[in-house]
């Protein structure tokens, strides 16, 4: 349990950032599989899920395939574009994540000291 | 689970493109491969990829605990096949593995084909290996929340 409602808001998200930028690592590494289709993950039902502090356990998976994109003769519709681009998006995402945990520490440290 | 995975998800990736780029440069050698040990000119190779228990529930069952090896997602090699092309005869009656009337054998590959090949995988490698040093990076990044203060 996070010590403030903002680090737990923010440790859910760096939570599903890393599972997206897995989701895109996966993507990558199938670029030649035949018949391999292009997963992403659906952001708010996942962060729907790691902010509900219920307890329940959650199988409803929050990867989702990826429509709309041309598929290749052999069934498989990776596109290496896409899949660069979000890997430098979530990369961001996630460095913005441990920017603002640091920062909210940081402000915890200012209330003990002052 | 979680940042771990994805190197070791780009990892099995850039096994697999090695061992691709290993069959076709074995197949680039052989090119004039007239003898082999099954006899009959050389069989050109081809790799088949499958990726290891990708549904949503699997991977769901393994964030929970179960029991997997490798990740779900992760690429594998599961056969090199024969390709079945008939082989092209050459008329060559000086050389010892010609037959009666005089053909010899030679493998069906095409040097541009496995050029094509061989960078292709070539680029897969480079691409997996770049998503090593994002997920090295966002590692690092994790770990610098310790040197708050």
């Amino acid at each position: 349990m996070a010590t403030t409602p903002l680090l737990q808001a923010l440790q859910g998200y760096l939570q599903v950032t890393a599972d997206r930028q897995q989701l895109v690592t996966t993507n990558m590494a199938n670029v030649d599989t035949p018949g391999y289709h292009t997963q992403d993950v659906n952001f708010q039902t996942a962060m729907q899920q790691v902010m509900d502090q219920s307890g329940n356990m959650k199988l409803q998976p929050a990867s989702v395939e990826v429509d709309n994109l041309p598929e290749r003769p052999d069934g498989n519709n990776v596109n290496i574009d896409r899949e660069s681009m979000m890997m430098s998006e979530t990369q961001l995402q996630y460095q913005m994540g441990v920017q603002l945990i640091k920062e909210e520490f940081h402000e915890l440290l200012t209330a003990i000291k002052d | 689970m979680g940042i771990f995975d994805m190197m070791s998800i780009s990892a099995s990736a850039l096994s697999a493109e090695r061992q691709r780029a290993e069959v076709t440069s074995a197949n680039l050698a052989n090119a004039e491969t007239t003898h082999t040990d099954q006899g009959g000119p050389y069989v050109r190779k081809e790799v088949v990829f499958s990726t290891n228990n990708a549904s949503p529930f699997q991977s769901v069952f393994n964030r929970l605990g179960g029991a997997g090896s490798a990740p779900a997602g992760s690429v594998r090699l599961t056969d090199v096949i024969d390709d079945q092309s008939p082989a092209v005869r050459r008329y060559e009656p000086g050389n010892p593995d010609a037959d009666k009337d005089g053909y010899v054998a030679y493998p069906a590959i095409n040097p541009i084909t496995e050029m094509v090949d061989l960078m292709s995988a070539t680029r897969a490698y480079q691409l997996n290996a770049t998503a090593i040093s994002s997920a090295k990076q966002m590692i690092t990044e994790s770990i610098d929340i310790l040197k708050t203060t």
